[in-house]
């Protein structure tokens, strides 16, 4: 497949359009963001860093510790021996195994479609022009709006009704498309995609759907990769929705499996933890995979082919 | 409906294909077929940009209708109605009773504040802050990917466990951040029973969890800003902080805008960290219910209290709040924009 | 997967045969009156293949898996599969369980209801669930009375069986309370107290007189309060069910008692259940707490081995209850009769006694507090107290309480919003309670 073409344009277009384009990196000295960072950046990110990371190693220490020990004050600030202990209980008592991988479907889904969805909407409410396009785009953002606690009953009695319950697509569909990703894409897309380069493209006579594939793809790239990441964390971690529409028994998400954990008249806090440990740690995993994407597909820049 | 080059440049320029057929668009050479397909192909060309964009936003608003649009008639319905939860389909007509309750009800009033102020806490350092961080992460940085996760875990961390830890935190007797004021001679600060500090608390749990979010956003954005932007200001002999006062933050208003929306919005549907906050003491928001949310109030009456009719007003109250800053947003943004 | 296929119906009426033989067997009652098995007649024979699944939904841990009672019942009965599905909190569970009923689906075969909710079950939503009263196996004089009655309907239908009760007494220390002066011989401290809960507050003001540094006689005004309306028979609502709690008299004796311990200092001022509280008690910083047979193990694993026989167990001034449960079989589950039969025999006396042998669950048949596993409990970390007759004899003398629909919620808010402005916030008892019931009545108001 020739996919040049576009593209070739699109550099042009970009070119003629003038302010922007020429995303090279190199030469530009003193502008922003070429610059390395001084040590005092480097200072405040590690400062951040330690913030952000302490809670998550704070659980790590308490899921190495016994449960009579995280009572006790001080609390302990470094690990114990029981960490493997506790996660053994942990992934027995929660059904871990099964729930790690419907939640990794569950997530997956989710945040391809949430992608490919908000990508294209999103492209279409940036640099398209249709009627209704404001009215439908309020409607959008107003989605947004609704709070998530209320929807639960009539979403529930929509899945009965469908005898979903305990199967997965009753936490897909439902969360499938997001009107945050949406706006997120409009927003980007309309500042970061140039509208001489659709233009230029129309003019070659390109199908919308070749500008989508050719043009609003590449330069929405980084957004995507951000949007799939955070649509893949959110979807993980949803908690409200899943433990209504499955069971322990039936087919759980990683949150659901968690609930039921340590508890009881005596909660196990160090089994929870290990739980949350568990839970997140793929999480982290993922993230690290998706983190380097990220910083790949930002560093490589939109229009690069 | 009329687009910059819609019509003319659909007489100017025949459409490429679709890529079904061996036509590369490359080919702008008189089209063999005959004036027959010509005329088919524009017709085409014109349904395209007539009819994709609906075709691009519907599966959007597919799923929403059916997901989404349902929920939120049925709970505008049953908010006219008293509903239990103990029996959900059973439905008494009350007209707007409800809604007048709420305009009587001191707890509603005060949820409203304590959401607004919790709200403010949490945002306007949050989006500072975030700013700030994506600015430092858009230097060329050692560890970079390292950094970019780390900031993220707060996100990826369950709400539930980061609370427990930050319950810990602000404890009265043992918390960690008294023991620190101790250091500096500060009394003990009984965190949960004030209404400030237990506010404070809540807002630097949200804080936490999405400063390095935002961050992120704001980042992506800021790589889409072109290069040169910067080279001319630099060249200018602009400051650093010029720099991102003058080409940075206009460039970004588009997302800043997002992120302002979606943490508005976030802020006043606040649920899951002041829930846990208290602990296993539910959904009253403190003794004196000092840090009860907007979601959380909502969450009481439906949840706790069980009267889903009255939770579905509140939510309903919500959203129309939330149309309304949104509009009253819309209004000031058309006249700065005409005044200027 | 959760549903196994193929049809049950046929084994039902074989397994009947069984388990209503098993449960009256074990129930020890002489009497075979009615063995027909109270389930449908269908087909004879036993032709379907696959198991049978009783699905069993229940909040924290009701201790069958740990007592081994799913494998012994799943041996006895190769045909059926047990699978028990839990959430941690009854505040997530209940929720969950009322949009299941209302909608009809997502219900196990057997659901458990916490006690705080079981009035509200009985009273709104008892057309929903299978009257457990006639199945076999199940004999009324096995459970005390006032457990029996909770979950019973004005026309006489029982929806629920007593799984485990609360009977109350009081924890304490034995070095604090030695280093207060006081004596540390549970029947000695029993005697204390005994009667009245006002003696309870008395001797607090003895114990703060020459208490040993840092340390409150009692953890919080609320658990005071808690204890004190536990053990009263009419507390929010009169016999017809009117809601009475701002002119109850139990209700003002608690509130009055508690705000007065809090007012006297006695309390640690803090909130039971939360973090604040775990700590408290390792770091030993209050010499009693009104304590249910459950709770032992709490205070066991947060007061941790250095604090190993330095607690006792006492009786309370007037013995009350505290929590418990049922199990309930719902109209719509998928395996009805099954389910009637698992549940007549995890909640008879035999079965009771094994699960508080294991888990401090203890039982609300009292036909099981003649058994061994009840009547030699002891408990190690109490110094050996004899908890078995202990708690027995508390179950005894619990009255019987008036239940009503909103107990659970009325009580929280007086404790959480009322009790704790005066305890924590140092406000007024007076604008607490003008809280309190403000608060109570915007919950009640529908």
């Amino acid at each position: 497949m020739s996919t040049v073409i576009s593209s070739d344009t699109a550099a042009e277009a970009a070119e003629g359009g003038g302010s922007r384009g020429g995303r090279t990196r190199r030469g530009a000295k003193g502008a922003g963001r070429q610059m390395h960072g001084g040590k005092l950046t480097y200072a405040v990110l590690i400062l951040f860093t330690m913030g952000s990371l302490f809670p998550l190693v704070w659980t790590a220490i308490a899921a190495s510790r016994t449960n009579t020990r995280l009572a006790e004050t001080p609390p302990p600030f470094w690990f114990g021996g029981n960490l493997f202990k506790n996660l053994d209980t942990a992934w027995h008592d929660a059904n871990m195994g099964a729930a790690l991988l419907n939640t990794t479907v569950v997530a997956g889904t989710i945040a391809l479609g949430t992608v490919l969805f908000s990508t294209i909407a999103g492209f279409a409410f940036a640099k398209l022009r249709f009627r209704f396009k404001n009215l439908l785009l309020m409607l959008t953002i107003g989605t947004m709006m609704v709070p998530p606690q209320l929807s639960v009953v009539p979403l529930y009695m929509t899945i009965a009704e469908l005898e979903w319950t305990d199967r997965l697509q009753a936490v897909i569909l439902p969360t499938l498309v997001s009107a945050f990703g949406v706006f997120f894409m409009r927003q980007y897309l309309s500042q970061a995609l140039p509208t001489e380069l659709i233009e230029a493209a129309r003019m070659d006579g390109a199908s919308s759907v070749r500008i989508i594939w050719h043009i609003v793809f590449p330069t929405a790239r980084p957004a995507m990769a951000v949007l799939g990441m955070l649509t893949f964390v959110q979807a993980w971690n949803d908690f409200f929705w899943p433990i209504i529409a499955l069971t322990q028994n039936g087919n759980p998400t990683v949150q659901v499996a968690l609930t039921g954990l340590g508890r009881g008249y005596i909660p196990d806090e160090s089994v929870i933890m290990a739980g949350a440990l568990l839970g997140t740690l793929p999480l982290l995993i993922a993230l690290l995979l998706f983190g380097k994407q990220i910083v790949g597909g930002i560093m490589q820049g939109a229009v690069k082919g | 409906m009329t687009r910059p080059f819609g019509s003319t440049a659909g007489a100017a320029a025949p459409p490429a294909d679709q890529g079904g057929t061996a036509q590369r668009p490359v080919a702008k050479t008189p089209d063999p077929a005959g004036p027959r397909r010509r005329a088919w192909r524009s017709r085409r060309y014109r349904w395209d940009i007539k009819y994709s964009p609906y075709a691009f936003v519907a599966p959007f608003f597919v799923f929403f209708a059916a997901f989404g649009l349902f929920p939120l008639l049925y709970t505008g319905w049953a908010s006219l109605h008293r509903v239990e939860l103990t029996d959900p389909t059973h439905m008494e007509w009350v007209g707007m009773h409800n809604y007048s309750r709420l305009w009587d009800d001191e707890f509603f009033w005060n949820a409203l504040r304590n959401t607004f102020t919790i709200g403010l806490m949490s945002t306007v350092p949050q989006l500072l802050m975030a700013l700030g961080l994506a600015h430092l992460l858009n230097y060329r940085l050692r560890g970079s990917t390292f950094f970019r996760v780390a900031i993220l875990t707060p996100y990826a961390t369950s709400v539930a466990a980061a609370t427990l830890v930050f319950v810990l935190l602000f404890g009265r007797d043992y918390g960690m951040v008294n023991w620190a004021l101790g250091l500096v001679g500060i009394d003990h600060i009984d965190w949960q029973n004030g209404s400030w500090t237990s506010q404070i608390a809540v807002s630097s749990i949200v804080v936490w969890r999405w400063t390095g979010y935002n961050a992120l956003i704001y980042l992506a954005a800021m790589q889409a800003v072109p290069d040169d932007l910067y080279e001319s200001a630099a060249l200018d002999g602009a400051s650093r902080w010029q720099q991102f006062l003058h080409v940075t933050i206009p460039s970004l208003r588009p997302t800043i805008l997002f992120t302002v929306v979606v943490s508005t919005i976030g802020a006043t549907q606040l649920f899951g960290e002041p829930l846990l906050f208290n602990g296993a003491a539910g959904a009253t928001g403190g003794a004196d219910h000092q840090y009860q949310t907007l979601g959380l109030y909502l969450y009481e009456q439906g949840w706790v209290n069980l009267h889903l009719g009255r939770a579905s007003a509140i939510a309903w109250t919500m959203f129309l709040i939330l149309l309304l800053i949104a509009a009253v947003n819309a209004v000031i943004a058309r006249r700065l924009r005409k005044s200027q | 997967m959760r549903r196994s296929s193929g049809t049950y119906r046929q084994r039902a009426v074989a397994l009947a045969a069984v388990a209503a033989l098993g449960a009256a067997l074990l129930s020890g009652c002489a009497e075979d009156s009615d063995d027909s098995g109270g389930s449908s007649g269908g087909s004879g024979g036993g032709g379907g293949k696959g198991k049978t699944t009783i699905t069993v939904g229940t909040f924290g841990v009701f201790g069958y898996k740990q007592a081994g009672l799913y494998d012994e019942y799943m041996r006895d009965h190769p045909d059926i599969r047990i699978e028990e599905s839990s959430i941690e909190r009854n505040e997530n569970y209940y929720p969950q369980l009322l949009t299941h009923l209302g909608t009809g689906s997502g219900l196990a075969d057997i659901q458990a209801v916490e006690v705080a909710n079981i009035n509200e079950v009985t009273t709104t939503q008892a057309d929903k669930f299978v009257d457990l009263s006639k199945a076999s196996g199940v004999e009324k004089d096995d459970y005390l009375p006032w457990k029996w009655a909770q979950a019973t309907t004005e026309d006489g239908r029982t929806i629920g069986l007593g799984t485990d009760i609360g009977p109350t007494a009081i924890c304490y220390r034995k070095d604090l309370f030695e280093q207060a002066g006081l004596p540390t011989d549970r029947d000695e401290v029993a005697r204390l107290w005994a009667g009245d809960w006002q003696k309870y507050v008395d001797i607090g003001k003895r114990y703060m007189a020459d208490a040993p540094d840092g340390t409150s006689f009692v953890d919080s005004a609320g658990g005071v309060y808690n204890a004190v309306i536990s053990s009263s028979a009419e507390r929010y609502y009169d016999r017809s069910g009117k809601l009475i709690y701002k002119d109850s008299p139990a209700v003002k004796e608690a509130w009055d008692l508690a705000v007065s311990a809090s007012q006297a200092k006695l309390t640690a001022k803090l909130q039971q259940f939360q973090k604040s509280w775990d700590q408290a008690y390792a770091n030993g910083r209050f010499a009693t707490v009104s304590c249910p047979p459950w709770m032992l193990g709490y205070i066991k694993e947060k007061s941790g081995a250095k604090a190993e026989d330095k607690w006792d167990v006492a009786a309370a001034p007037k013995p009350g209850n505290w929590g418990g449960a049922f199990i309930t079989v719902p109209q719509a589950a998928k395996h009805k009769e099954e389910a009637v039969k698992l549940a007549a025999w995890l909640t008879a006396p035999e079965q009771q006694a094994k699960v508080f042998q294991k888990q401090a669950s203890f039982p609300s048949a009292q036909a099981a507090y003649r058994l061994p596993q009840v009547a030699d409990a002891r408990h190690p970390y109490f110094g050996d107290a004899p908890t078995g007759k202990i708690f027995a004899a508390a179950a005894k003398g619990v009255p019987t309480q008036i239940l009503g629909p909103k107990d659970d919620l009325i009580k929280q808010n007086i404790t959480d919003i009322g009790l704790l402005q005066v305890d924590q916030q140092g406000k007024s008892p007076e604008d607490a309670w003008k809280a309190a019931t403000k608060t109570i009545d915007n919950a009640l108001d529908q």
